[in-house]
């Protein structure tokens, strides 16, 4: 615009609207230099701690409190799908926890799917005008009727968007967004300060998701063989320490003679042969993919078809049996030459129970509670020396394979009728 | 420095709709709305092609276009002389446009039927800032 000396209130209004321009220079530098020191302290915070959500908490804390975005929220990728999960939310009514976004659906998931920011300020004008081309087109039969909408978390009726793929070397990690019902609430100062805090978020919930991760896998390898440990990790198994029903096969074996064994032997000679049945039935378990349940003493608890599934558990549980009874005679053998009278007795039951996380923190086990381990027990109780006595329940499963004999009724506790017992004679070979 | 003023960027948001104003080859002019002129740097714009249209036979025909911007915030407008550039189907640019009509399109569930063809680059040639004579109510003739 020129200035015409001679014209004094063309003059005025050019002092005027550069006086608004030196105003608007001010106020962004006060903002800047402000939200750069803030920021300094946002990011030692998330540095300090390695808790997944009081990472999310200040992230968001400090988009309220600080850059003075009231509405918002971090996706977190999930491991194993590609979707969004909501993470954490702020100013929202609704926490929205655990409600997901696909990739390419709305601001977020377009953001997640392409990795790169996006800030748009006229959401509302858009959808209107696109929901009219819409019409037209419809109207002249170019397309069909709308196809169903994904319901997306966050504002009805958001104006602005501002949403930052949060990514670690090229990982995408999740979506950091901020939204207001104001159109054009976002402008490029916001765009270069959620990008400074994003980038030390995306560091924070990374590590934050692996300390969880390698927390949870200590957890899972102690009873889990450590490749299932890791699928369960990754998502591909789903977490066996949630409390679940199931059929399952359970094995129950310990040592006849042991409690004797016990109280006249010394504690190393004691431990010695413990050490090596435990190895030995141990070597077994692993082979045939059992889950180990617990030990007590000589007493092992073993079940099959928990936490994976498999189509042949009863054969997995009375193969490794008689794997086990095979192993135990060479085992009491040479316990017999050193003059320990020990021999292995086995019980296998078939039946539903109840599978989860069984304690208290600090100390917990992967546990099975039902009377399929009560029947298997009582078997085992009432197995001779190199019996493996079964519940008619499994015959169906293994017979083709198997010669068993009678070997008596037994009373079981929560069974109102005695449950007739058969014992292993041996494996059928194919003819 | 470019000719383009920081302050017009709000009006490069698409909250307000704009009006472009082109020319057919034998002068016949042509007044559209369109839903954004997207800021591309201080001498330059973008504005999307979507579909075939009148706007964009007539730039092929003459590069000249006006278009007329307003910002939501204090509804000043601007007077753009634009001279058209090229036609970029990738590129940050295109990217950036794409990007925002990919995710309304997703919402309104036009994905895949409602998408960035191109991203057309102006040079702008002029900017006027229309500043309006307010004329008081009285004097507008009419009835009332």
């Amino acid at each position: 615009m020129t200035v015409d000396p001679r014209d004094p209130s063309g003059l005025r209004e050019q002092i005027a609207e550069n006086q608004q321009a030196i105003d608007r220079l001010n106020r962004d530098l006060a903002r800047k230099s402000n939200e750069v020191q803030i920021i300094q302290q946002i990011s030692s915070e998330i540095t300090s701690t390695l808790d997944l959500d009081e990472v999310l908490g200040i992230v968001l804390r400090a988009m309220d409190r600080v850059l003075g975005f009231a509405h918002s929220m971090i996706l977190l990728k999930d491991l194993a799908d590609d979707v969004l999960r909501v993470a954490a939310t702020r100013g929202y009514a609704d926490q929205g926890g655990g409600a997901q976004v696909g990739m390419g659906e709305g601001v977020i998931g377009v953001v997640g799917e392409r990795r790169k920011m996006m800030r748009i300020g006229n959401i509302g004008a858009s959808m209107r005008y696109l929901k009219s081309v819409r019409a037209r087109m419809e109207a002249s039969g170019q397309v069909g009727p709308v196809g169903p909408t994904a319901a997306l978390p966050g504002l009805a009726d958001a104006q602005s968007q501002l949403a930052l793929p949060l990514t670690v070397k090229d990982r995408l990690v999740g979506v950091l967004a901020v939204e207001s019902r104001t159109p054009n609430a976002f402008d490029e100062l916001d765009e270069v300060l959620l990008r400074i805090v994003g980038n030390q978020a995306a560091t924070a919930i990374d590590n934050a998701r692996t300390y969880q991760m390698v927390e949870q896998l200590g957890r899972l390898k102690r009873f889990f063989s450590p490749q299932l440990a890791e699928l369960i990790i990754r998502g591909g198994a789903d977490d066996p320490l949630k409390t679940h029903r199931r059929e399952v096969t359970v094995v129950f074996l310990d040592l006849r003679g042991f409690t004797a064994f016990a109280e006249t032997s010394e504690p190393e000679e004691l431990m010695g042969v413990l050490h090596e049945y435990h190895a030995e039935m141990g070597r077994l378990i692993l082979a045939y993919e059992g889950t180990l349940e617990r030990f007590t003493g000589d007493g092992m608890m073993i079940f099959f078809n928990d936490p994976l599934p498999m189509p042949d558990a009863a054969e997995r549980a009375v193969r490794m049996a008689v794997a086990m009874r095979e192993r135990a005679v060479e085992l009491a053998s040479r316990w017999h030459r050193r003059g320990y009278e020990l021999d292995l007795g086995i019980g296998i039951a078939k039946g539903f129970a109840t599978i989860g996380a069984i304690g208290f923190e600090g100390r917990w086990d992967y546990g099975a509670i039902g009377t399929v381990t009560n029947l298997a027990a009582r078997l085992c109780g009432e197995a001779k020396p190199g019996q493996i006595l079964i519940s008619p329940r499994l015959l169906p499963e293994v017979e083709q394979f198997l010669e068993v004999e009678e070997a008596g009724l037994l009373a079981v506790k929560g069974l109102a009728r005695p449950v007739k017992a058969l014992n292993i004679v041996r494996l059928r070979h194919p003819a | 420095m470019g000719i383009l003023p920081d302050e017009i960027k709000p009006a490069m948001q698409g909250v307000i709709p704009s009006h472009v104003v082109t020319c057919s080859r034998d002068g016949t002019p042509n007044a559209s709305a369109i839903s954004q002129v997207y800021y591309v740097d201080p001498d330059h714009v973008a504005l999307s092609h979507q579909f075939f249209n009148k706007t964009k036979r007539n730039i092929e025909e003459n590069p000249r276009a006006a278009v007329w911007v307003i910002s939501p915030e204090t509804f000043e407008a601007w007077d753009l002389e634009l001279e058209f550039v090229r036609s970029d189907t990738s590129g940050p640019i295109f990217d950036v446009m794409e990007m925002q009509i990919e995710a309304i399109a997703s919402m309104v569930g036009m994905k895949g039927i409602f998408k960035l063809r191109a991203a057309d680059i102006f040079r702008v040639i002029a900017v006027t800032k229309a500043v309006g004579e307010r004329i008081p109510l009285a004097e507008i003739p009419g009835p009332r």
